[in-house]
Parts: structure tokens; C-alpha cells; sequence
């Protein structure tokens, strides 16, 4: 187990400084010494990259509490039993998310800014892979934050989808609800454990009991109409043909919004794996035009061997040829 | 008491990683807390920390820890400011100079110092005046003292340093001509290296040794620094939570010190084990293995530049199940795995291709959303499993490499010739081809491979072969190439001490010899001797120290009469895989005991041979 010797590494300094003083070092040190210290600190470049680095992430943490918070609020909505300090309505929560995104894009954005102007002055390599790595680890952070708000999101509309599933459950409100329609008025609220399941058999059950006193107050001013029974009948009819449609209309419309987080929860992904296959697929790119340079300049060498070779064999053609030349001369000239 | 000695027994490697992430987290406890703000610092250390550190934590696992540079203590460094730095070195004279240098310099904004081993008064002082010169007291914000000076490299394995590997290496022990105050320097960095690892390890241990050899000097030392520390009650490093394991367990581990020379034949045994062979025969270096491919092998025409060999270098590390799973398995075995996990592999490749072609159907039929909806959940589930099929499937390249390259070795040197003829010598067994035969055929192995044969076999026989016989033996050695130093030196080791004991005791293991080949080398017999209190010629002569005994006596008398539930084995001189697989082989068969292997430096029998014969031509 390790252990701590900052005591002891303190004790040590201020051994050496009574010992200077004993030895009278000038050490630089004493009441000088914590002047220059403070002196040194005010003019050394206060690295606004890191001030400002440290400023983004004190965004992320805001925005982090806040989801944080009214995460409760947010998730329990549904919940039967609960205080009226706690509700939250949709447009509250509408609200909510719109502000994330907008913090999350200002957020990201303030991080690109930054990775651009990372790498202006600096020269060193040293210091220019830090400030990467620290860029990465905020990007990161914001990502985690990220991922609680759609956390958050997903629960909510997985609920709503849920809910719908469940109601269409029951077939199409029309003839059963006009019959049970009394006897769940009186049963519906104390009983669900979730506020919105009521809510689209209230509207049928709403309209049901409409049309029935509208039928109560057909049948007795009968004779003021010129409605007959079947007429109303077949109205009614229509009625709820058209309140069913629009009701699965509206339920279809709810799971493909559902359906629509899910793929772009998907497409997330995807887009991440496709954005790390990008820059492979750049190296792959660079090499390639390599290999590619490579093998032009290797054809011209060739090319330039050829014609090496093919000079050179003129030169001794032309070289032997005068050698036998010369031999005849000789010879005819001796002769 | 389960309880307690679940916890006793958590791995070494584990107490190391974890001792290594609360130093990193600026000597905190490391807590997990996955939306944490981020806190980044820059991590500086010296080889021998580097040697520490790569075994243990990956590059990726540094970044997690919020490390975003890690450098060399002696390399060129920038300033960084607004940075904290977390220091990992041992406390030598360069490195404090250098330390005092930064402090000068004044590159970073705060620094966390941490010693590898405890660091003395005087150096500590040398820092505090630098910091003073450089007004930068308040900078230093924490010294710690480690006390982690030894390398892990598998969970029950370690050793004890790789930098200065010379200082303690066999030939260092063994020199006929090293001078007391050298012995002293080398006995001293093995103490040092043991008293941190049980300072890790949290427990004082009870010491047995031979009598007469370098591990009876480690255990004297060893045992006057534990009780040494164990007195100062004030600054005692074995009390508080550390202990609190255990307290519980009413068992103190056994430490076991072995000298090498005890048993010289087993370091230059042939193996079939995976990881053994793996060492033994590729460049196997801190849980790291460099393989070099050769790309095609055609004759390239003359004049041609000639095509260059790819270097590609694998970790094996204990978080690669495969690894786990097959390193101590013999090698036909392996083979076979290999091909099963590639075999899974294609199953499930084609699992989540299919789910491929049944999207691409269903995407075009409109009414189906219930199905839809089934296919993204499949969807989901298929993408991200793929990670997990990703890593499989480097895993299984890795060892098909690393499997291919040893296979290669193998046939080009006849490897397993040589592992069934030196396991009939080691266990007296009749041998059906004459030793000449093996050593003068020529394409059996390299001269080195023939060369340990026949050392094996002269260390292994009883009586010393006749001077005819050992002529006829030269003189083929030499035709195959060998060269005869290391020879030299084992005559003169046999002169010196030749061990009486092991005559008889081969007899005992003649019998023991089953049919699955399972051969307890001494080093397991010695253990087992001491761990179940058994009585036996061989160890009842063996020293004992318990530090935390009042009187400093050292009684050979065992005061505690019960077996042993946890030990660890020591080897003074040098230790290898083979021992290592055949300790754990033993202990897989006894319920609830642990063992762990150390050694002050792992050598195959390459280097050990090259030792050897250094110490031959004195």
C-alpha cells in the first residue's frame, strides 16, 4: 500500500530553508520568494485554451443538472399517485427537449471552435496532442450528456407507443363502447393506473354520449326533423366509421413516430461507424496515390533502362565494327 | 472466514491495477462515475515504471483514467501549463536530478510524485531545495511512496524487473568471481523488489529456504527488513485496512525460496505447452510476443531489392479469453480451439448476414410494422453485437499468427522429437534411441536444441557418464556446432554440489509416472513437501522465519503445524513458464489453495544457455 510522505516531503523543505538560512544561501527565497512566486504566476500565459476548455465544460455540467432535474418530474408524469407540484404537461416537456438540443448544438459547436483553434500557435507536438486528447474527453462528456436526455426521450415516446398498443387492445370503440359506455364512465377513475388510457375512450365514449342525447333530443322533437330513424341511424353509423378511422390514423401516426426515434437512434450508430471508416478510408486514399506515383516513376526508370541498354548495344556495335575496320586497314595496309 | 479469504486472495494483479488507478486518480480511491466532468492530467515515467505500467493498464485504459500524454522521464519535454503531472519513477540519482530540472523549468502546473520504491531522507531533501530554488513548493502537491518495484505479469506471476536484468541474473549470483559488497548490492534490489510485493499483497509471510545457497542470504535480509518494519509501530506498513483481509484469515501465506541451482534441467527443457513455447521459441517480452512475417517467399531476381519482413507485435495479456483459456494446454490442442472459435465465428458472421438479406425484404413490404418493428429490435441486437464479433475475430488472427509462426518453428526444428526423448530422461524411463543418434542426425534441430539435450541428460543421470563415453559425445557435439562452454560450467557446478537427493528422489518419481505424462519438477515436490507439512529428507533441513515472531531466533522447528492454504515460490536466480504451468497444473487438483510464481528474471533456454557459457569460459 503506498504511502504518504507529503508531511514528511514539507518537514524536508522546511529543514533545507532553515538550513540555508543557518548557511545564509541566498536562495532567492524568504519574503523575496513568495513575491516572485506570485509575481511568476500573473504573466505566464494563462493558456486561454484550457480557461476555455474548462468554460464548455462547465456548460455540460449545467445542462447535465438541469436534465438531471427535472428528469423526475419528466419520467414520473404518468404516475397516478403524485403530488400537483410534480406534473409536468406535454408542452413543459416539448419545451425541455427543444432547449437541450439547442444547448447540445451551441455545446458542439463551441467544441469545433475550439479543436480549429487549437492547433494555430502552437508548435509543439507534445502540446498539440494533449490538446486533442482533451477535446476528445469533452466530446465524450458531451456525448454521456447526450445520451441521458435520449435516454429520457426514448422512455417517453416507448410509453406513448405503449399506451396506444394497449388501447387498441379493445376493438373499435363504436358498438362496444356505446354499450359499455356507461358502465366504464363509472368505473374509469379510480381504477387505471394511467391517465392517458381513458383519454381516447373518453373521446368516443364523449361522442357516444353526445350523439345519445342528440338521438334523445331527435326522438322527441320528431316531429320537428325531417330525420327519419334510419337516416339518424345511418349518420350515426358514419359517425363512428369516421371517429374510428381518425382514431387509427392517429394511432399509426404515434408509432411511426416511435418507430422514427428508434431508426435514428440506429442511424446514430451508423453514422458514428461511418464517420471512423472515413478516415481509414483517407489513409487508404493517401496510399494509394502513392503506390500509384510510385509506379509511374518506376515505368520512367524502366523506360530510361531501356534506352540505356539500347545505347550502350549501339555503342559496342559501332565500336566493333571500327575495330574490324581498322583490322582491314592494317591488314590492306601491310600488304 | 470465506469471507475473509475471498478477499485475501484477490489476485496480485488485480491489487497492482487498482494500487496503479488510485495513483493515477491523483491517489484517490478510483471510483467509477460514468458522467463525471472530465479532469485530464499528464502521466511521466521512468523504464523501469514503463515496465510496470504496460503488463497491467493499456493505452486505452490511461485515456480512460483522463491521461492525455504519457512520456519518458529523460526525454525531451514541453511545458505544458495548466496541466497536472503524475510522476512514476524510482528514486536513482538521474532521476531526481531530472525531476529537480522540471521543477526548475517549471512545465507543468502541479505535480504528483510517486516513487516505484521508498525514497531515502537525503533525496527527498535534494527535491525540497530544488523546489525552494524554484519557488514551487506549493506546486508539489503530493509524495507518495509506492512500493510497487515488481512486474505482474499474469495473475499468480511475477517478476522482478527487466531494466537492469543483468544485476540479477543468474551468472550475476553465480560468478566465481563476484566480490562481497556486489553480492550485497544484488541481495539488496531483490529484497527491496519482496518486501514491496507483500507490502502490496498485505501480509507477512512465514520463510522457508535451503540451507547453504543465495536463497538462504534473500530470506535472512528479507526477514530482518519485515521485522525490522513490523517494529516501528508508528510507520508500519502492514497495519490498518491493508491488513484487513488478512486479519480475518487465520492463514499466513508460505513463502518458499528456491535457488536455481537446485534443478538446472528444466530451464533448458524442450516444451508443449502453449505459452511456454511460445517463449521458448518466438520473442516473447513482457506479455508482448514480436513476430516477424516474411512476405512471400519467392526468389527474387538478383539485383532486386530484397523484400522486407513486416514486424507485427501481439499482447497477450489475461483479458484475452482464449489466451486464458489455452496457455496452458499442449499445443495439438490449441490447434484445434483455434479452429473451433473460427468455426463459431463463421456461424455467427452468417447469422447476422442473413438478418442482412431478410431487412432488405421486408423493408420493401409496407403493411408488415409489426414485423418491422421486430427486425429493428433484431437489428439493434445484431449492430451491437458487432463490436463482439470484431474483437473475436482479431483475437482469433492473433493466435492463428502467433500459432502458425510457432508451428513453423516446430517442424523446421523437430521440436517434438526433442520434448519426448528429454521426457523419457527426466523421468528414467528406457530410451529406445541412443543420445548419439539424436545428436549427430542433422536436420534435427539447431546445435542449441542438441545442445540441451545432452546437458539435460548429464545433469539428469545418476552417475556420471565414463570419460570414453563423454569424448564420443563431444566430439559429435562439436560436429554438429555446438559450442562446449556451457558443459564446462555445469562439470564444475556438479563438482561443486552435486544433490544427493535427487538420485533417490527420481526413483520415487519413476513410480509416480502416470500415463497423462503429469511430472512434478522439484520445484512443485519442494512445495508440496513444505505446504502439506510433510516430512521428507529433502525439506526437513530447510530454514524457518516468521517475522512476526517476538524473539529473532531462527528455530528450523515449525511452530504452526497446519498445511499451508496460500504460497508463494520464489526462485533466486532466474525462473520460466515450464515451472510456472507446472505449479498451477499442481494446484488445479487441491481445492482452495493458491500459489503464485516469482522469479528475480524470466529467461528461456536461449538466454539461459548463453549464460551458461559465459560462466564456462572463466
Amino acid at each position: 500500500m503506498a504511502v504518504d510522505i507529503t508531511l514528511l516531503f514539507r518537514a524536508s523543505v522546511k529543514t533545507v530553508k532553515t538550513r540555508n538560512k543557518v548557511l545564509g544561501v541566498a536562495v532567492g527565497g524568504g519574503v523575496d520568494g513568495s513575491r516572485d512566486e506570485l509575481f511568476r504566476r500573473s504573466p505566464r500565459p494563462k493558456g486561454d485554451f484550457s480557461s476555455r476548455a474548462r468554460e464548455v465544460i462547465s456548460h455540460i455540467g449545467k445542462l447535465k443538472d438541469f436534465l438531471l432535474e427535472h428528469r423526475k418530474d419528466y419520467i414520473n408524469a404518468y404516475s397516478h399517485i403524485m403530488s400537483e407540484y410534480g406534473r409536468m404537461t406535454d408542452t413543459e416537456r416539448d419545451q425541455i427537449d427543444q432547449d437541450a438540443q439547442i444547448f447540445m448544438r451551441t455545446c458542439s459547436e463551441a467544441i469545433q471552435q475550439l479543436r480549429a483553434e487549437a492547433h494555430k500557435e502552437i508548435h509543439s507536438q507534445q502540446v498539440k496532442e494533449h490538446r486533442t486528447a482533451v477535446l476528445d474527453f469533452i466530446e465524450d462528456y458531451l456525448k454521456r450528456v447526450c445520451k441521458l436526455y435520449s435516454e429520457q426521450r426514448a422512455i417517453r415516446v416507448k410509453r406513448v407507443v405503449d399506451k396506444k398498443r394497449l388501447s387498441k387492445l379493445e376493438p373499435e370503440p363504436s358498438p362496444k363502447a356505446r354499450e359499455c359506455a356507461s358502465s366504464e364512465k363509472v368505473s374509469e377513475t379510480p381504477s387505471k393506473d394511467s391517465e392517458e388510457k381513458p383519454a381516447p375512450e373518453e373521446y368516443p365514449e364523449k361522442t357516444v354520449a353526445k350523439a345519445r342525447p342528440e338521438l334523445g333530443a331527435v326522438g322527441d322533437s320528431r316531429g320537428e326533423d325531417e330525420l327519419s330513424p334510419e337516416e339518424i341511424q345511418m349518420f350515426e353509423q358514419e359517425n363512428q366509421r369516421l371517429i374510428g378511422e381518425m382514431n387509427s390514423l392517429f394511432d399509426e401516426v404515434r408509432q411511426i413516430e416511435g418507430k422514427v426515434v428508434e431508426i435514428s437512434r440506429l442511424q446514430e450508430i451508423f453514422t458514428e461507424k461511418v464517420l471512423q471508416q472515413e478516415a481509414e478510408i483517407d489513409s487508404i486514399h493517401q496510399l494509394v496515390v502513392g503506390a500509384t506515383e510510385n509506379i509511374k516513376e518506376g515505368n520512367e526508370d524502366i523506360r530510361e533502362a531501356i534506352k540505356n541498354n539500347a545505347g550502350f548495344r549501339v555503342w559496342i556495335l559501332f565500336f566493333l565494327v571500327m575495330c574490324s575496320f581498322s583490322l582491314l586497314f592494317l591488314d590492306w595496309y601491310d600488304s | 472466514m470465506v469471507g475473509g479469504k475471498m478477499a485475501a486472495t484477490a489476485s496480485i494483479r488485480e491489487r497492482q491495477t487498482v494500487a496503479l488507478k488510485r495513483m493515477l486518480n491523483f491517489n484517490v480511491p478510483h471510483v467509477k462515475n460514468s458522467t463525471g466532468e472530465p479532469v485530464w492530467k499528464v502521466l511521466i515515467y521512468d523504464r523501469f515504471g514503463q515496465d510496470i505500467i504496460s503488463p497491467l493498464l493499456s493505452v486505452k485504459e490511461l485515456r480512460d483514467m483522463g491521461i492525455t500524454l504519457h512520456l519518458l522521464l529523460h526525454s525531451d519535454r514541453d511545458p505544458i501549463p495548466d496541466v497536472p503531472a503524475v510522476y512514476f519513477v524510482m528514486p536513482s540519482e538521474e532521476n531526481i536530478d531530472r525531476m529537480c530540472q522540471d521543477l526548475r523549468n517549471q512545465l507543468y502546473e502541479s505535480y504528483y510524485l510517486n516513487f516505484i520504491s521508498a525514497i531515502s531522507r537525503s533525496k527527498l531533501e535534494d527535491i525540497a531545495n530544488a523546489a525552494l530554488a524554484a519557488s514551487a513548493v506549493t506546486q508539489v502537491a503530493k509524495v507518495f511512496d509506492q512500493y510497487l518495484n515488481f512486474i505482474t505479469l499474469e495473475d499468480d506471476m511475477f517478476v522482478l524487473c527487466n531494466q537492469n536484468k543483468e544485476l540479477v541474473s543468474y551468472r550475476a549470483i553465480n560468478r566465481p568471481d563476484i566480490t562481497d559488497t556486489e553480492m550485497e548490492t544484488v541481495m539488496d534490489t531483490i529484497v527491496d523488489s519482496l518486501f514491496c510485493f507483500f507490502v502490496t499483497l498485505g501480509a507477512v509471510p512465514i520463510i522457508r529456504c535451503s540451507k547453504g545457497t543465495a536463497a538462504e542470504m534473500v530470506a535472512v535480509k528479507l526477514d530482518k527488513k519485515l521485522r525490522e518494519n513490523l517494529r516501528d509501530a508508528r510507520n508500519s506498513l502492514f497495519t490498518g485496512d491493508t491488513l484487513g483481509a488478512g486479519q480475518f484469515s487465520f492463514q499466513r501465506p508460505l513463502l518458499v525460496l528456491v535457488d536455481r541451482n537446485i534443478d538446472l534441467a528444466t530451464p533448458l527443457h524442450h516444451t508443449w505447452t502453449y505459452q511456454a513455447l511460445v517463449h521458448d521459441v518466438l520473442d516473447f517480452h513482457l506479455n508482448r510476443v514480436n513476430l516477424e512475417e516474411s512476405s512471400g517467399v519467392e526468389n527474387c531476381p538478383a539485383g532486386a531489392r530484397p523484400k522486407r519482413k513486416n514486424k507485427k507485435s501481439y499482447d497477450l495479456t489475461p483479458v484475452d479469453k482464449f489466451w486464458r483459456k489455452h496457455k496452458g494446454s499442449p499445443f495439438p490442442e490449441v490447434a484445434e480451439s483455434v479452429q473451433q472459435e473460427l468455426e463459431d465465428y463463421r456461424a455467427q458472421e452468417d447469422e447476422v448476414k442473413r438478418l442482412k438479406s431478410i431487412m432488405g425484404l421486408e423493408g420493401e413490404d409496407e403493411g408488415a410494422i409489426s414485423m418491422l418493428s421486430d427486425n429493428t429490435a433484431k437489428l439493434t441486437s445484431a449492430v451491437s453485437s458487432l463490436p463482439e464479433l470484431l474483437e473475436k475475430k482479431r483475437l482469433i488472427d492473433l493466435h492463428t499468427n502467433v500459432a502458425t509462426a510457432v508451428l513453423e518453428h516446430i517442424k523446421a526444428r523437430k521440436l517434438d522429437v526433442y520434448f519426448e526423448y528429454e521426457e523419457k530422461i527426466m523421468s528414467k524411463t528406457t530410451l529406445d534411441k541412443s543420445l548419439l543418434d539424436i545428436i549427430s542426425d542433422p536436420d534435427a534441430g539447431t546445435p542449441e536444441d542438441k545442445m540441451r539435450l545432452f546437458l539435460i541428460y548429464y545433469i539428469s543421470t545418476q552417475q556420471a557418464p565414463s570419460e570414453a563415453d563423454l569424448e564420443q559425445y563431444k566430439k559429435a557435439l562439436t560436429d554438429a556446432g555446438c559450442n562446449l562452454n556451457p558443459l564446462q560450467y555445469i562439470k564444475q557446478w556438479n563438482l561443486l554440489s552435486r544433490v544427493m537427493n535427487t538420485g533417490s528422489q527420481f526413483v520415487m518419481e519413476g513410480v509416480k509416472n502416470l500415463v497423462l505424462k503429469q511430472q512434478n519438477l522439484p520445484v512443485t515436490r519442494i512445495l508440496d513437501n513444505l505446504m502439506e507439512m510433510k516430512s521428507n529428507p529433502e525439506t526437513d533441513d530447510y530454514r524457518y522465519f516468521d517475522p512476526k515472531m517476538l524473539r529473532g531466533n531462527d528455530s528450523s522447528i515449525p511452530r504452526n503445524k497446519n498445511p499451508f492454504q496460500e504460497a508463494i515460490v520464489f526462485v533466486v536466480g532466474g525462473g520460466n513458464y515450464i515451472e510456472y504451468q507446472n505449479l498451477v497444473d499442481y494446484i488445479k487438483g487441491k481445492q482452495g489453495k493458491h500459489i503464485l510464481y516469482g522469479c528475480s528474471e524470466l529467461f528461456n533456454a536461449t538466454q539461459f544457455m548463453r549464460q551458461l557459457s559465459q560462466l564456462g569460459q572463466k
